[in-house]
């Protein structure tokens, strides 16, 4: 068989990452590891491939048809990591469950999703993220959220905010309400939509008593950016005792924040019901002006570890690297550097003539930390000069004898 | 970031232009004179929003939302269904009401459709006339067109046709009657996620202006 690679070069949904772009890329993702690192979190690599069952445990529908599957040898099914949640609770739950709990890992890499391409995401995109496990406390979800904040602002995006729900508050009115399944999906889909002409529909079809009513009419108001006001029209509102649990647990949260200072940077939604599968409690998503879609969610997993192994309480949260990306160029307008890619210029180029004492120098350089690229084809210093300009490199250096002689490039880079 | 809130909100061209701008007009926000500057920022007459007008093809006003092109936007609800969009749509407006529907030939035998083996079907709503008929467990072909959908029984191109009625008059010029409703349409107000937090402020003051407006044409004479 023969393919014409210059036809069809790669397949759709995958990306070559070159120059400046990878480089930013490398770098985006050492630096969130490097700060959970300082937050305790241990590094994890799972699997690129692992069952397909294993993948699926607690997966939503749409997450289970978006993944990668194929055969093994033997004839059982492999799928590739569509994220890395379920991955590390399985590491956890079969084989560290005896180890001191809470147990802290963060992790980065590519995950694999049939999906669309969209909004700087291909079909394989990379996430960064932690994982906190066998911790159930407010604490635990407000470190994951306050490091949520932290990793956002560390790399540039000052203005992102988190929209905090917690689905254990409208799980609760859900079983109070004991809807048939499909005024259930009305309602959430109201919600999930905001739309008030939906919602009129779902209350005027639904026979409700009147506070149960009062209850539903008043739900659209539960979010916004001052969440105590929010905790507090919310615990009206409660027909059980779930969803007074729910805003408890919220209220000890936004106290943990507080005391961190980042109150400011979360908002308060009590409808929010992504249908995510495996979560339990809070949930997530970090939203930033740049862009129109979230830049990270997460949220708590109770129910995951135990499928695997012993029972452990969880929460975490991953960072979408390619939107983070995006949104940092967004946020640098066009014309950035980002915007036009190049190779990452050297700090030195030089030419050495071989001279050991050049070599030398060149290594002490290296050494220190600086990017120096050395003349390999022999150029002279008319071509080295040539060579420069096209790189976009603005200085070269000359070994003189007893010394390197910094030489400008004239003109501008190709 | 200025005081002023600015907002940005895709315009529909077309069907729904005109009755979008008088909305807008009667919820007391400026509009643009004329429907041709592409990009236009205007202040309120109060001075308490600006709004920057971005003219879009019908099609695309769901994407630029989606997106965060736009912070806002008007649309019908059929290409709402059909683009499947992740945007919030607060509220329905009071009109582009019209109705997606599956048509055929006043000739064609009237026998119930799924009887039906492999018809082709002709439309500019590839998505939800397939999943019309994969409910139906009918595996219909659907040919997707960009327009003048209701000449492909005409020329023998489709056995049938989903297409958008407003009076029913192009199909019986065209020797069609309509068969199925698959969806009541009319115009939507579609937000975008991000922008429904982060700019929730003048969002929701966007919508309550609407929404006094939608609410007085529901329950006026």
């Amino acid at each position: 068989m023969t393919v014409d690679y210059r036809i069809r070069p790669i397949p759709e949904g995958v990306a070559d990452y070159f120059w400046e772009e990878a480089y930013r890329r490398q770098a985006l993702v050492a630096r969130l590891l490097e700060l959970f690192r300082t937050w305790g979190y241990a590094d994890v690599i799972p699997p690129t491939f692992e069952h397909a069952e294993v993948l699926a445990a607690q997966a939503s529908p749409e997450l289970r048809a978006e993944m990668y599957r194929f055969l093994d040898r033997d004839g059982s099914t492999l799928a590739l990591r569509p994220e890395f949640t379920t991955p590390v609770a399985r590491l956890v739950g079969t084989r560290l469950y005896d180890w001191p709990m809470p147990q802290r890992f963060c992790y980065a890499g590519s995950v694999f999703r049939y999906t669309e391409p969209q909004a700087g995401r291909q079909r394989e995109f990379w996430q960064a993220g932690v994982e906190l496990i066998g911790a159930r406390s407010p604490e635990a979800d407000a470190e994951i959220l306050v490091l949520t904040a932290e990793a956002l602002d560390r790399v540039g995006l000052r203005q992102a905010h988190i929209v905090l729900g917690q689905m254990r508050f409208l799980r609760g009115l859900l079983d109070h309400l004991a809807l048939e399944p499909s005024q259930e999906r009305a309602l959430r889909w109201a919600l999930e939509r905001r739309s008030e002409p939906a919602l009129a529909e779902f209350l005027a079809q639904t026979a409700l008593s009147l506070h149960q009513r009062r209850v539903v009419e008043r739900l659209p108001l539960l979010n916004g950016p001052d969440p105590r006001p929010i905790l507090a029209e919310a615990s009206d509102l409660c027909l059980n005792p779930d969803m007074e649990a729910a805003l408890a647990d919220l209220a000890a949260i936004l106290d943990v924040l507080a005391g961190y200072g980042v109150l400011d940077r979360v908002d308060v939604d009590l409808t929010e019901i992504r249908d995510l599968g495996y979560y339990t409690g809070i949930t997530f998503e970090a939203l930033t002006p740049e862009l129109g879609f979230p830049v990270a969610s997460g949220g708590r997993y109770d129910e995951l570890v135990r499928r695997f192994g012993p029972d452990a309480p969880a929460v975490g949260v991953a960072i979408g690297v390619d939107r983070v990306l995006l949104a940092l160029r967004r946020s640098e307008g066009p014309g950035s550097r980002a915007a036009s890619p190049r190779p990452v210029a050297p700090d030195r180029y030089v030419l050495t003539h071989g001279d050991p004492r050049a070599l030398a120098q060149v290594q002490a350089w290296r050494r220190a930390g600086q990017r120096v690229q050395v003349e390999v084809n022999g150029r002279d210093l008319e071509a080295a000069r040539g060579y420069a300009r096209a790189v976009g490199i603005s200085v070269l250096y000359e070994w003189r004898g007893d010394g390197f002689r910094e030489i400008p490039v004239e003109g501008e880079a190709q | 970031m200025s005081a002023v809130s600015h907002l940005r909100f895709a315009l529909p061209k077309g069907r729904l232009a005109q009755e979008s701008l008088a909305l807008l007009r009667q919820a007391g926000l400026p509009t643009p004179p004329r429907e041709n500057g592409r990009r236009l920022v205007l202040p309120s007459s109060d001075g308490e929003m600006a709004v920057e007008y971005v003219l879009a093809k019908p099609w695309d006003v769901p994407i630029y939302v989606e997106y965060g092109a736009a912070d806002l936007g008007i649309c019908g609800l059929d290409v709402l269904r059909e683009g499947r969009r992740n945007v919030h749509e607060p509220l329905l407006l009071p009109f582009g009401h019209c109705r997606l529907s599956l048509a055929g030939p006043a000739s064609r035998r009237d026998t119930p459709l799924r009887y039906e083996s492999q018809p082709r079907v002709a439309t500019k709503y590839p998505r939800l006339t397939r999943d019309f008929f994969v409910r139906r467990g009918i595996n219909a072909e659907v040919i997707a067109l960009n327009g003048s959908v209701e000449l492909g029984p005409m020329l023998g191109l489709a056995d049938l046709i989903v297409d958008l009625v407003q009076t029913g008059s192009t199909l019986r010029a065209n020797g069609l009657v309509e068969f199925r409703t698959i969806l009541e349409s009319q115009a939507v107000l579609i937000v975008n996620r991000a922008a429904y937090r982060l700019k929730a402020t003048p969002v929701q003051r966007f919508l309550a202006r609407i929404r006094s407006v939608v609410q007085a044409k529901g329950e006026g004479p």
